[in-house]
């Protein structure tokens, strides 16, 4: 069991599993492979986004322009896939190049300036909303080629495309986070910044990347909305950086920076779908939802945190 | 940061280059504070106003509540202090909103609610009423289901004076009609994304039981059509929703929208800066005018 040992966010994963159990005693449907293929593939989007912030605050960063990326990349590929005018792979090059540049913005601007990553991603969150209603003057853009939809709603040997580039960029992170030379340098960044400058890494280099991967994969996840709902809304991804923050969070990540997995973020995503799935499959009125959700957030990582203190 | 000097300098710059001086020409100034300009119908209804304003020849100032019914009630007091001839109010709430009312009545300003009401009374209503859109589109699908069948609802934000009004008016049909089951309510937040998740559980739940579905806009009613699509249960179901957007008459004109209410933005934009100059002249005009709804499915859509 290498697996379990090496999850940091075992109280999670113990929770995860507690509330998998209560929901399919709870509704019989709930453990179908139908309804998991359902979850795995509306988790996706959080997923990409949820990848992507955790590189950013296991440096001690935050990011919160994620949702508004969705939406500039998500109009950007939208108008570029319209009426099939150019192939599929410049709508999501286009989408790709958006998502990057706009990382690029805040990785630059936290590190040229002092201004804090949660100041300067609040003003680039802000300035990408409205960039997404001035390039689509605030009406969704639809009509999207059949090709592109293909991307959010195909599937390949019964898979459904999300799920697999969801597998895919867990596995890439996994790796990029655990296995490279890159990774070990933003877990010590995060852990010190001054013993990881003084030591010799580039840290303003590492720092730019995270936030670079965190744009771009924003941008895939905007891709992946498009696609998905067949049309690039500007008003799309609204509130997205709070689940992806929220799912991260749970998934045993430290805020303060140096501690995180990608597995915990990928539990702390699920965890999140399964529970939305569950109300909804069992009926439960949206106010309750709401309350249940929160309850569950707060009750999820402090299972964690006893956890935590009991081995220490 | 020496890197940056340059750029602060250069955004400084255009910060106080953007701020040119507005001219006065005699002409009427309108203030007009919409509910949202990130929502479709919200813009067609202000680009409306703007034409007929333009026909008009008098001069609008629109600006964007963003959702906020305290940033509208500033947005109002600004219009007062400079001045404006009239108020064009598109209210973000219901009672958050009415102070912004009372202050422009209080300044002898005329002010014209569009789209949604306030509890407190203006110079003029202008919209069309949200529990009849409902009451349409349910009893489309009344008379679809004549043998009875089961429906589910996706509401919109829930407490929304919107989400209220068209759900008391789908409940009304349902209370009438003992044959149609409600499965399942639930909020879809006005969201395509979110429409369409929801439908996807609930196919799980009920799978082949749901005869029809009722969305409070096109929005989560594309979503759920979509959901219904990928299932390959589409052709068993109805979808019905309301807005009748531009997405959703191209949807129904494929057939993966069964209907949709039309709700009419020019109507409402022309009407309220008619009756904004009529009432900045000092002439009567009606405490509400109606602009009626009308139902959109495939042997009338070519009109649209």
């Amino acid at each position: 069991m290498q697996f379990i040992k090496n999850l940091k966010e075992y109280g999670i994963f113990l929770s995860f599993i507690v509330t998998c159990v209560v929901l399919s005693i709870a509704t019989p449907q709930f453990l179908s492979v139908a309804n998991w293929t359902i979850i795995v593939t509306q988790v996706s989007i959080n997923a990409l986004l949820a990848f992507g912030v955790t590189f950013v605050i296991i440096t001690g960063g935050i990011d919160l322009s994620v949702g508004s990326i969705v939406a500039v990349t998500g109009v950007v590929a939208a108008s570029l896939a319209q009426n099939g005018d150019y192939p599929v792979s410049l709508a999501i090059t286009g989408g790709l190049i958006v998502g990057l540049a706009f990382g690029l913005l805040n990785g630059f601007l936290v590190t040229q300036s002092k201004i804090a990553p949660f100041i300067v991603t609040l003003g680039t969150m802000t300035i990408g909303r409205g960039l997404a209603l001035i390039l689509s003057n605030g009406r969704p853009v639809s009509n999207l080629s059949k090709s592109f939809n293909f991307i959010g709603n195909g599937k390949v040997l019964g898979f459904p495309v999300p799920i697999i580039i969801l597998i895919f960029v867990f596995i890439v992170s996994s790796i990029a986070l655990k296995k490279t030379v890159f990774g070990r340098y933003v877990y010590a960044i995060g852990g010190n910044e001054q013993a990881a400058w003084a030591s010799g890494i580039n840290v303003t280099k590492i720092k730019l990347a995270t936030y670079a991967i965190c744009g771009a994969l924003s941008g895939l996840a905007g891709i992946l909305l498009t696609a998905r709902i067949s049309t690039g809304q500007p008003n799309s991804g609204m509130g997205f950086e709070l689940d992806a923050i929220a799912a991260v969070v749970i998934g045993g990540t430290s805020t303060t920076g140096g501690r995180g997995t990608m597995i915990g973020t990928l539990i702390g995503v699920l965890l999140i779908g399964v529970i939305n799935n569950g109300l909804d499959l069992m009926n439960v009125t949206s106010y309750y939802q709401q309350v249940i959700m929160g309850a569950i957030i707060i009750g999820a990582v402090l299972l964690d945190s006893w956890n935590q203190k009991s081995r220490n | 940061m020496k890197l940056l000097k340059p750029f602060f300098y250069l955004y400084l710059f255009l910060l106080t280059s953007c701020n040119s001086s507005q001219q006065e020409d005699g002409k009427l100034v309108i203030g007009v504070s919409m509910l949202s300009m990130q929502n479709e119908f919200i813009v067609n209804v202000a680009d409306e106003m703007q034409k007929k304003a333009n026909e008009m020849n008098v001069k609008l100032i629109i600006v964007d509540a963003e959702r906020s019914a305290l940033k509208q009630m500033e947005q109002v007091e600004s219009f007062i202090a400079q001045g404006v001839d009239a108020i064009i109010l598109n209210p973000c709430e219901v009672e958050a909103s009415s102070p912004a009312v009372s202050r422009a009545l209080a300044a002898k300003i005329p002010i014209i609610n569009v789209n949604s009401e306030t509890s407190v009374q203006p110079s003029a209503f202008v919209g069309s009423n949200d529990e009849e859109s409902a009451r349409i589109a349910m009893t489309y699908i009344v008379d679809k289901l004549k043998d009875g069948g089961n429906i589910v609802v996706i509401h919109g934000f829930m407490g929304q004076a919107a989400q209220i009004q068209r759900d008391k008016g789908a409940k009304e049909i349902l209370k009438a009609n003992p044959k149609i089951k409600l499965l399942a309510e639930q909020t879809g937040e006005w969201d395509r994304s979110k429409g369409m998740d929801l439908m996807q559980n609930w196919i799980q739940s009920y799978g082949g039981k749901i005869d029809a579905v009722f969305a409070h806009n096109d929005e989560m009613g594309l979503g759920a059509a979509k959901a219904l699509e990928n299932a390959g249960l589409k052709d068993n179901v109805l979808v019905v929703s309301i807005d009748a957007i531009q997405d959703a008459l191209q949807a129904v004109k494929k057939g993966t929208l069964d209907a949709t209410v039309f709700q009419n933005a020019k109507e409402q934009g022309a009407a309220a800066v008619v009756a904004a100059i009529k009432l900045a002249k000092g002439e009567k005009v009606k405490k509400q005018v109606l602009i009626p709804f009308q139902l959109v499915t495939t042997t009338n859509i070519d009109q649209f």
